[in-house]
């Protein structure tokens, strides 16, 4: 294969893993501490991405404005969504289907109110209007700035969840409600204001993410649901519940979509509408073949259920 | 306004035996054996497909013909080819159309009754639901992009119903609706029966409490099996019906949203209730018409406003809505008592 082509792919591997990661962490958080495998965490992110085209173009270009902006719109989205329907619905000691098809239900509504609206203003595939410079540039790749911001500001993010998750009382509060509901109740953790809490951490990481994301790629009503996928791959793969388990799940998960399938393409001819497919796949094999993730190896290194 | 009211009923009336079949299929798995199937666009689709395939490969060998490749170059003869025997032979048509139906049921229960068997390797609960959903993503991927299933994206035109050669186009789909209605009610009488038989019973029991069930001797994994068979079935026939009447396969009908269209069905009617099945796939068929038809008159109209859109939002508020203040749905599910159970009540 040539070396341009694979070094590209390799650049989209970490690019896209690093988005994955963001995406995938919000889920793991949510399932541990909430227990709920929250599909509707593809909007927060669309809703992310489209505060983000919004603010582009009506306030400023900044990126640092535009990421702060969206993540705060994604994070209010996310609380609304835990006051008007999940927490209710906790009340009545639902089954996880219920959760689950909730979280269907709260997605969709999202999802077609900004089809609504995005109609309403005709936003359709639009680009986040940030300037776009050349930073790095040889025969076989260019690198744009987008490049610099995503891969950092994902570094940087988790390396702040992780502090928070580790050092201080918040994040020590989730991992007691993570480990054991119960316990964490009749300790004293006031259970409520750290599920809200986390909320706010999902609709912030969430934001954050589309708005990378929308900046990436392109912006429309979709997008959040044809990556969700993908997403729970990568958190699949950390079992749900650990914290380095899920981000080298979303690097797996972006560089057998991106670079595997690049090799596929060139060496045996596969056509990249089974793109798609590859997370898929991965789903499936891990949830069969080794249900409980590949986190074993990383227990001992902070998983959220030790 | 001008809207055919009669056409518009015989429609209605074919898209809710179809909606029911698959509420009905779905009830079955979820709302009795407790199976969180989120994979039936997978089960509903493999019937469309299997439509797609007897219909361009096997009905020109019935009525004696060549196969010509019904995508590509080959196109407009294979289509020509399948409209002129079904127009002129109904013999061919309708015996190609049963054999369809068996070939999809079967099809549908084998995929169904080896998909059980990943339940005793899941382990969450939840994660079996997942398989499912991201199995009928594959399955829908590898059509798409493989052409001699159903031509890849562009789908297959042609698949027309089964009394299509009737010169009176009226009366055709009046049989088809008939049809397909009787096919939802003998769905509903069997699976009233099986409800109410002592197996129906012991999917209850599985359901309720696996462990139980176990305990009793009785072997979990093969009755998960078993109802999985005759649920997916179901859904496959579904599948076959729902390509005839509307007259295409393509493979981006069968995603996700029309699997949560059949959970909405059996939330609102009521799990674990045939009946609520039918009312459920009723309420839904009606609003899902409805919707779709003021959608049409107000674009008529010159309306700016997407009207289609709103028709999901409606359906997410509905399901959110039972599941907050009504789980139970419409019509609960009854008790069915034995004899013994009421005696001892009695005493």
């Amino acid at each position: 294969m040539p070396g341009p082509l694979l070094v590209d792919s390799l650049v989209r591997s970490l690019q896209v893993g690093s988005l994955y990661a963001l995406m995938a962490l919000g889920i793991t958080l949510t399932m541990s501490v909430i227990r709920l495998p929250n599909f509707a965490h593809a909007e927060y992110i669309t809703v992310g991405a489209y505060t983000a085209l919004v603010v582009s173009l009506a306030v400023s270009s900044n990126p640092v404005v535009i990421l702060g902006l969206s993540a705060l719109a994604a994070a209010l989205v996310a609380l609304i969504c835990h006051f008007a329907v999940f927490r209710p619905l906790e009340k009545r000691n639902p089954s996880t289907y219920t959760m689950l098809l909730a979280s269907f239900s709260v997605g969709l509504i999202l999802r077609y109110i900004l089809f609504l609206l995005v109609d309403r203003f005709d936003l359709f595939d639009r680009r986040i209007a940030v300037p776009l410079e050349i930073w790095y540039r040889s025969n076989s790749i260019i690198l744009t700035n987008v490049f610099f911001w995503v891969v950092p500001t994902t570094l940087g993010l988790v390396l702040a969840l992780s502090a928070l998750l580790n050092y201080t009382p918040l994040g020590r509060e989730m991992r007691a409600l993570a480990n054991n509901f119960e316990l964490a109740r009749v300790i004293g953790i006031r259970v409520e204001r750290v599920k809200s809490l986390t909320w706010i951490l999902v609709g912030l990481l969430a934001g954050v993410s589309g708005a990378l994301w929308g900046i990436y790629s392109s912006v429309n009503p979709l997008m959040g649901w044809l990556a969700i996928l993908s997403v729970f791959a990568a958190a699949i793969m950390g079992g749900m519940s650990s914290f380095v388990g899920t981000i080298l799940g979303a690097y797996l998960v972006s560089f057998s979509e991106n670079t595997v399938m690049q090799l596929l393409n060139y060496y045996l001819g596969l056509d990249f509408s089974f793109k798609p497919a590859v997370p898929f796949i991965i789903i499936i094999l891990v949830l069969l073949l080794r249900p409980q993730g590949f986190t074993e190896f990383f227990n001992r290194a902070r998983g959220l259920q030790r | 306004m001008n809207i055919d009211f009669f056409a518009t009923a015989i429609a209605l009336l074919t898209f809710f035996g179809i909606a029911a079949l698959m509420a009905i299929s779905l009830n079955l798995e979820y709302g009795v054996a407790g199976i969180p199937n989120f994979g039936q666009a997978l089960f509903v689709s493999l019937g469309a497909y299997t439509a797609g395939i007897t219909y361009t490969r096997l009905m020109p060998l019935l009525a004696g013909q060549e196969v010509i490749f019904p995508c590509g170059n080959t196109l407009n003869p294979a289509l020509q080819l399948r409209t002129e025997i079904m127009r002129t032979l109904p013999g061919v048509g309708l015996a190609n159309f049963a054999i369809t139906l068996v070939i999809a049921a079967v099809i549908g229960g084998i995929v169904g009754y080896g998909i059980s068997y990943l339940t005793l390797r899941v382990r969450q609960e939840w994660y079996l639901a997942l398989v499912l959903l991201v199995g009928g993503e594959i399955v829908r991927i590898i059509v798409r992009g493989y052409e001699p299933i159903i031509c890849a994206s562009n789908g297959l035109s042609g698949i027309a119903q089964p009394f299509n050669w009737l010169d009176n186009a009226q009366l055709a789909s009046i049989l088809f609706a008939l049809m397909v209605v009787g096919f939802a009610f003998a769905a509903y009488l069997y699976s009233e029966r099986l409800v109410r038989s002592p197996y129906g019973r012991l999917l209850k029991a599985v359901r309720e409490n696996e462990r139980v069930a176990r305990s009793l001797g009785k072997n979990v994994a093969r009755i998960r099996a078993q109802i999985m068979f005759i649920g997916s079935a179901m859904a496959a026939v579904a599948g076959v019906l729902f390509a005839l009447n509307i007259g295409f396969v393509s493979a981006n009908d069968y995603v996700v949203t029309l699997t949560l269209d059949v959970w909405v069905m059996i939330v609102l009617g009521g799990l674990g209730n045939n009946k609520g099945a039918l009312v459920g796939a009723l309420l839904v068929t009606v609003l899902d018409r409805v919707t779709a038809i003021v959608a049409i008159q107000l674009n008529m109209l010159g309306s700016e406003f997407e009207f289609n859109y709103l028709r999901f939002i409606l359906f997410g508020v509905i399901l959110l809505l039972m599941l907050r203040y009504r789980p139970q749905g419409i019509l609960p599910e009854p008790q069915h008592t034995t004899l013994a159970h009421d005696m001892s009540d009695a005493s």
